[in-house]
């Protein structure tokens, strides 16, 4: 494909995600393969003795700078052995060598603190390709095209590239996967779903310009939006589909994105149920998915999850001020203890839920849940950035070290965690972490738009996160060379992209 | 000539070829290069889709699709239609359905499509008597799935299985094989202390109601109460570092609407003091870093009564948190330290 080549302005790389083609097929990623790689039982069971003093020969081997809050095991270790345990053990060991800057792959080229630098022009590369063509093995991601396209923007905008020149291309993908009813779909012929407009609305706006922005039929998306309202006031993900926060995070976002109108049109049949609007019912169903943990549940009744979690507060905080609607219906203080416990040592990074892996790509959806609930805590403040009321509650070193550490793949493109593969999704994500712990996000009563409605999601600001402000565990521990663009704790797209796509629906009010 | 353009079943059907925007002239993104048969069958598939066709050979269409992309929502969706329009043998659809999940596993759109197939109370007034086991097979897989979680959650709520002995039963078993199964535990809050069907569906019962009431049931049975506060001193016993029965336990005392200190003589079990002959603090024995953070709990209430002693423990608890056992949360020990210390309202659990 020559022609893409000269649009890149860069020479084309093979497509080096073959392998991943066994995730496609639902088996594991584990294979015999990567385990090799892996230290023995035995090299586990000395590392991880519930033993507090360091051991002689692993002193030598860290970087001078890690402390051993990331190059040791827990203080504490019970000495019952489950499937849980020795999952945990496994990734502990696969990530230690990582951690202490001491694994083959690292070793000359930590920075000072003994972090890895931003292998940023292979991450680089490894989206641009991941935008271009797959062999037939990848037909699993047939109905996720929208977020192939997303993911790979989003990041590479995080990474400082000019996504401008792809607009033709996203136009051109975007299209045939609208449907005349409303919404998109995962692809040609495929039903309109949440997620998939979710992904294709955020391309569209990062790309910008009017003939991207344009060819959404918002009118459409609205009515379409209002099949999916349900009578408890949640949002199913497609017509005839489950209805979780995915949905209510998602059908939020595109409806403020595209200025549509917060009432329910017409023929929506949750108006036989007494609603009125989209928000009629919503935070009660969010406050439903609170539990017992303190964290929140991708349905009522089910196990708290860290990316249900962003999905419910990025939702509340769309809906109104952080300081109102979270407490409103969230017990704060429990969501805040659950919310810290998903952050592990020496790992650094942020697991899912209670008792799982740490995983890089909840550096993004547990991670920006921390901009959301400290605001909620803080409260909105002037538009020009004074002292915080609410620092910041995790450990920034800590995802730092994690994602730089452990998730960057050698060839380029982020991962889950060591021994797996990298793939579009983690690189954006991680990606996206890292940038949330560059930036201090916070929440003012400026906003980009005069309508009062949805306006409080248009008012969060940034500002770098210095040298300067550096105390205790908050360092910085990456180099300003690997610095990211900051992206807009809710849209998960650049402040400006979010802003500018609201700013031109406005002007292009739809008729009553 | 491919599988379809060559049966005379199919030859009524123009077959809609796919549109991935390459004809714009403009080469669309992560555009992917479908084997033939794919590309055939999806191709009748938006033919019978836009035409609304709900038929037996639309029907074999939906399967031949899936066995080569499980994850094509849409063709799920269109299934379920079909299989309610055309009222096909319900219990043959699960029996399938069995089969495709054990071989995807981690598939999203195969347990709602379960979950669609058994909500018709005409085919299925009660639970199916193999359904449980086929969960557990799951669960012996990936037990801690959480789709089949979901799903088995649904069940419970439709066939209002709160009390059923099969559902604690499997949960015993499944705790008894790996005590760290967040899930299990979840299933368990649910099964025990969530609402029934006079209230929504929620994490919670009287979750409508202020914050802080979340989870306060309105008629508390003290038996069931205690009895499952003993179950999880049991399993805390066993591995006292395992997050998950300490939280299960402030979420049965929230539930009953009793305070943290019943616990406290069990916590501090796992946290003792060492004292000299003067009766001096030597040293700190700590056996669960969950077991600080509970007795820094009962102390952080205790201490809004103006009771110093009661916040210097707390402080004191929350230090040893910071520093040794739990340091990566630095930050927020900090945060629960300067709200003690200003007297602000502590944190609730």
């Amino acid at each position: 494909m020559p022609a893409i080549v000269a649009t890149l302005g860069k020479k084309r790389r093979k497509v080096r995600f073959l392998s991943l083609s066994q995730t496609i097929q639902g088996r594991k990623l584990d294979s015999g393969r990567t385990r090799t790689h892996m230290p023995t039982m035995s090299s586990l069971a000395v590392r991880s003795a519930a033993e507090h003093e360091p051991l002689e020969d692993e002193k030598g081997s860290s970087h001078p700078a890690v402390s051993a809050l990331f190059t040791r095991p827990p203080a504490l270790k019970d000495a019952l052995i489950t499937e849980t345990s020795e999952l945990q053990d496994e990734t502990l060991n696969k990530c230690l060598p990582f951690l202490e800057g001491s694994h083959s792959n690292q070793k000359d080229t930590l920075n000072r603190y003994g972090v890895p630098p931003l292998k940023r022009d292979e991450h680089i590369g490894y989206l641009y390709d991941s935008l271009e063509y797959y062999p037939p093995g990848f037909v699993g991601l047939d109905a996720s095209r929208p977020w192939m396209a997303y993911w790979a923007l989003a990041g590479l905008t995080l990474l400082g590239e000019d996504i401008t020149k792809y607009r033709s291309r996203t136009i051109s993908t975007f299209i045939p996967m609208q449907n005349a009813t409303g919404g998109f779909g995962g692809g040609h012929g495929q039903i309109s779903h949440c997620a998939s407009s979710y992904a294709a609305v955020l391309s569209l706006a990062m790309v910008g310009g009017d003939e991207a922005l344009s060819l959404i039929d918002r009118r459409a998306m609205w009515r379409w939006l209002g099949r999916l309202k349900q009578p408890d006031g949640g949002i199913t993900v497609c017509e005839g589909g489950e209805e979780d926060v995915r949905g209510a995070y998602c059908a939020m976002v595109i409806i403020s994105l595209l200025d549509l109108p917060l009432d329910l049109p017409p023929d929506a049949k949750a108006r036989e149920c007494g609603l009125k609007t989209f928000t009629s019912g919503l935070s009660v169903y969010l406050s439903r998915c609170q539990t017992f943990e303190g964290g929140i549940s991708g349905s009522p009744g089910t196990e708290a999850h860290g990316a249900y979690a962003f999905c419910a507060l990025a939702c509340l905080c769309i809906l109104g001020q952080p300081e109102v609607t979270v407490p409103n219906c969230m017990d704060v203080p429990l969501l805040l203890s659950w919310l810290s416990a998903r952050q592990y040592a020496p790992e650094g990074g942020f697991a899912g839920r209670t008792n799982k892996l740490v995983d890089g790509c909840y550096s993004h959806w547990v991670g920006n849940c921390w901009p959301l609930i400290q605001s909620a805590l803080g409260g909105t403040r002037a538009a020009s950035p004074k002292l915080s009321a609410v620092g910041n509650l995790y450990s920034r070193e800590g995802v730092t070290r994690y994602i730089l550490g452990c998730c960057q793949s050698e060839n380029g493109g982020l991962r889950d965690k060591p021994g797996k593969h990298p793939d579009s999704y983690h690189t954006c994500y991680t990606l996206t972490g890292l940038s949330s712990v560059q930036h201090y996000h916070y929440h003012t009563d400026a906003s980009a738009t005069s309508n009062e409605e949805c306006s409080s999601a248009f008012s969060w600001k940034y500002i770098r996160v210095r040298k300067s402000d550096n105390h205790g565990s908050d360092i910085n521990v990456f180099d300003e060379n690997d610095r990211l663009a900051a992206f807009h704790p809710l849209y998960v797209i650049p402040h400006e992209a979010a802003e500018s796509i609201r700013l031109w629906c406005e002007s292009r009010p739809l008729d009553a | 000539m491919g599988r379809y353009a060559s049966d005379p079943e199919w030859a009524s059907i123009q077959p809609i070829p796919l549109n991935d925007g390459s004809e714009t002239g403009t080469v669309p993104l992560a555009t992917i290069a479908y084997s033939d048969e794919y590309l055939e069958a999806t191709s009748y598939l938006r033919a019978v889709m836009a035409a609304n066709e709900l038929s037996e050979r639309a029907l074999q269409l939906t399967e031949h699709v899936i066995s080569m992309n499980p994850a094509h929502y849409t063709v799920w969706i269109y299934r379920a239609k079909i299989i309610f329009a055309l009222n096909k043998d319900r219990n043959g659809e699960l029996e399938w359905l069995n089969g495709v999940s054990l071989k995807y596993l981690k598939n999203y759109q195969i347990w709602h499509h379960r979950q669609v197939i058994m909500s018709s109370r005409d085919h299925f007034p009660t639970l199916p008597p193999k359904e449980m086991d086929f969960l557990m097979e799951m669960f012996a897989q990936d037990s801690k799935n959480y789709h089949v979680w979901t799903y088995r959650h649904w069940l419970v709520r439709h066939f209002e299985l709160w009390d059923s002995p099969r559902e604690i039963a499997d949960i015993n078993s499944l705790l008894n094989s790996d005590v760290r199964n967040n899930s299990a535990w979840s299933h368990r809050y649910m099964l025990r202390f969530g609402p029934r069907n006079d209230q929504p569906d929620g994490g919670m019962v009287n979750a409508d109601g202020p914050p802080t009431e979340k989870g306060r049931l309105a008629v508390v049975d003290e038996d069931l109460v205690d009895e499952e506060l003993q179950f999880a001193q049991v399993k805390i016993a066993s591995a006292p570092e395992n997050r998950s029965p300490w939280s299960y336990a402030r979420g049965v005392l929230r539930a009953a609407g009793r305070p943290l200190s019943e616990w406290t003589e069990f916590a501090r079990k796992f946290v003792v003091d060492k004292r000299d002959d003067q009766g001096q603090l030597e040293d700190v024995e700590v056996k669960s870093s969950h077991a600080i953070e509970w007795l820094a709990d009962v102390y952080a209430q205790d201490s809004t009564s103006d009771q110093s002693s009661a916040r210097d423990e707390a402080v004191r608890m929350l230090n040893l948190l910071k520093d040794k056992y739990d340091p990566i949360r630095r930050n927020y020990w900090d945060y629960r330290i300067q709200q003690i210390t200003s007297g602000e309202l502590p944190a609730a659990a």
